[in-house]
């Protein structure tokens, strides 16, 4: 642990330089992953589209079972013979976009499909069109969900995302490598610490958010 | 003018819904569809504003057929207000009244007035504060008059609801269909109204729109439908009681003795017993200078000495000229005397309910009933 204290107060460029990074590679994951499900869970939620919906789910629900290593194994090959750059930032953020689908997905789904068929009746027996009962009634009730699958989302990618280390995508991972190899316990401790660190407050912070973006409405129901 | 032409439903699993029904509702009126549950009352209602296609027939709403406007520049101009209710969850009950007008981009200064006028209309008062209250935040009787208010919003000329006061407790329904029928009396609107009850459909409706298995059965008014009913489904569903739910048609004013006898209690007993021993009566109503009612004399009360007011049994129940006659009834019951007075808004006597009357105006009534 002093070890570890001492290399922070030696070199805390380092640390924080890791810990961007693997915010930049989160952040941009994340990002991407959160349009694409929120896309796909709306569409799949339309009338007919049932079938799809289950196909969507089951594909999602596979991905998040493929052991990251493994992961990065498929796509690396997959890179090169696509003629791109087969390791690092590219290989490790796709990775992360296809980890953080299922969770966004599921819930916009779910709670989309949740909203009270009367509160959708009333709005197009009043003459709303299709859009406007998605953007003012189904977004903003679905919304809390959706953010709760992004928190969720983000929290598995943080951990995933210091193994992209391994294929060279940089952040928080690489201390931990790096100490592994040369049996640089500061290092090891450093890395996880600021990970662990880094999960807790990426969680804490989306459920403010989460709670901000809650519609006042819902917290009173909630309340009572 | 809603006009049904040989309207038919036949759902994609092959169930017909609705078999040619043809139906007219004038401007401002009442129509109730009322039938056994399943029996296509929704599905009718719902083709008027396009929320389920027709399958055959036509459906014109002021002599425009409904297929040659845009479905939502149709369903904005036709109030729509369900049992479920569907408020929405996420927004203050004035946004919820103000949707339609939204959508039709009212200026916000007006939206604020009439939201606060409806909120008025429907009794939550003070409007600026319910209007702040989300839905959560208000009883299932509130939350159904938001849902009436919202299919108010921007003063739709049409009125389509189904069961809005099916899912709320006995009394507060009571009271909603009351509060309801003194809106529909000032706002005018023309109003389909779908419900499985009875009473409720004589209560409320100018005409009756009886439906059995998809297929329109009678169309009357409800004192014909209960006088007459065209078939033994129609007799079967009205009920047995129909002799009672016919007073609930009727009005004190068309069958009270106006300008009956009273006394005035200033008057001293004497002259109140010989008023009463001429008219060969046990009670008589006690009024004030005014013609105001005040209470009963009761012969058995009388004293050789003093004035009426002294003796005099003040009133425990009242009716108005306006009383159905089904709650006279009951109120005669209540009553001490057996006779109900009637007075206006300022209190003055208008006349009296004597059960001989309503003894007359039942026996009409089986009269009606036996021929029919
Ligand atoms: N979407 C639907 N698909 C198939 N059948 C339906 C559908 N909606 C209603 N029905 C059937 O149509 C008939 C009439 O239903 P509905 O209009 O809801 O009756 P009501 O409102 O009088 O209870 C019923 O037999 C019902 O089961
Ligand atoms: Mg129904």
């Amino acid at each position: 642990m002093a070890e570890a204290w001492q290399f922070l107060l030696r070199r805390p460029d380092l640390l924080s330089g890791w810990t961007l990074q693997h915010l930049y590679i989160i952040l941009v994951a994340n990002g991407i992953s959160l349009i694409i499900a929120v896309a796909l869970g709306i569409w799949i939620t339309g009338r007919g589209r049932e079938k799809i919906a289950d196909v969507v789910l089951y594909l999602s629900d596979i991905i998040m079972t493929i052991p990251s290593l493994a992961m990065f194994g498929f796509l690396m090959p997959l890179f090169a013979a696509l003629g791109l750059k087969s390791y690092g930032f590219g290989v490790a953020v796709t990775a992360l976009v296809l980890y953080g689908l299922l969770p966004v997905i599921r819930n916009t789904y779910t709670a989309i499909k949740e909203v009270d068929p009367a509160v959708v009746e009333a709005g197009r027996g009043m003459g709303m069109s299709e859009l406007q009962i998605l953007t003012r009634i189904k977004l903003p009730l679905a919304t809390p969900v959706i953010m709760a699958g992004l928190r969720n989302a983000v929290v598995i990618n943080i951990g995933i995302a210091a193994i992209a280390a391994m294929i060279g995508a940089g952040g928080l991972g690489v201390p931990i490598f790096r100490g592994l190899r040369n049996l640089r316990m500061d290092l090891i401790i450093t890395g996880a610490v600021a990970l662990t660190l880094l999960a807790w407050a990426a969680d804490g912070l989306l459920g403010l958010l989460e709670r901000w973006l809650t519609p006042e409405g819902l917290k009173r129901a909630r309340k009572r | 003018m809603i006009r049904l032409e040989e309207v038919t439903k036949v759902y994609p699993d092959g169930t017909e819904a609705v078999r040619g029904v043809t139906l007219q509702v004038a401007k401002g009126e009442f129509c109730v569809l009322l039938g056994p549950s399943g029996c296509g009352k929704t599905t009718t209602l719902k083709m008027i504003n396009r929320l389920i296609p027709l399958s055959s027939g036509r459906i014109t709403v002021d002599g425009v057929d409904i297929y040659k406007v845009d479905p939502n520049d149709l369903r904005r101009g036709i109030g729509y207000a369900i049992q479920e209710i569907g408020l929405f969850p996420h927004m203050t009950v004035g946004e919820n009244i103000a949707t339609v007008p939204r959508l039709l981009r009212w200026p916000k200064e007006r939206i604020r007035r009439r939201v606060e006028e409806l909120l008025e209309l429907v009794g939550l008062v003070p409007p600026e504060e319910f209007s702040k209250k989300y839905p959560a935040e208000l009883s299932g009787g509130q939350r159904q008059r938001v849902g009436v208010a919202r299919a108010l919003g921007a003063d739709p000329p049409i009125l389509l609801m189904d069961e809005p006061f099916g899912a709320i407790d006995p009394i507060t329904r009571e009271r909603l269909q009351d509060e309801f029928l003194r809106i529909q009396a000032e706002i005018k609107k023309t109003i389909v109204f779908v419900t499985h009850d009875i009473n409720e459909a004589v209560k409320l409706g100018d005409r009756i729109a009886l439906m059995r298995e998809g297929r329109l059965v009678q169309y009357a008014t409800p004192a014909e439908l209960l006088a007459h009913p065209k078939d033994g489904f129609v007799r079967d569903f009205v009920g047995a009681d129909r002799t009672l739910k016919a007073l609930r048609l009727l009005r004190v004013r068309e069958v009270m003795e106006e300008k009956p006898p009273t006394v005035e209690a200033s008057k001293p007993l004497a002259e109140a017993r010989e008023r009463l021993e001429r008219l060969g009566v046990n009670f008589l109503p006690v009024v004030d200078r005014e013609g105001r009612f005040l209470g009963w004399l009761n012969r058995t009360n009388l004293r050789p000495e003093g004035r009426v007011a002294e003796v005099m049994t003040p009133y425990s129940v009242l009716a108005t000229p306006d009383t159905p006659l089904n709650e006279a009834l009951s109120l005669m019951f209540e009553s001490a005397v057996g006779n109900l007075a009637v007075v206006d808004g300022e209190g003055r006597l208008r006349g009296l309910l004597t059960f001989r009357r309503l003894h007359e105006v039942l026996r009409e009534s089986y009269r009606e009933e036996g021929q029919g």
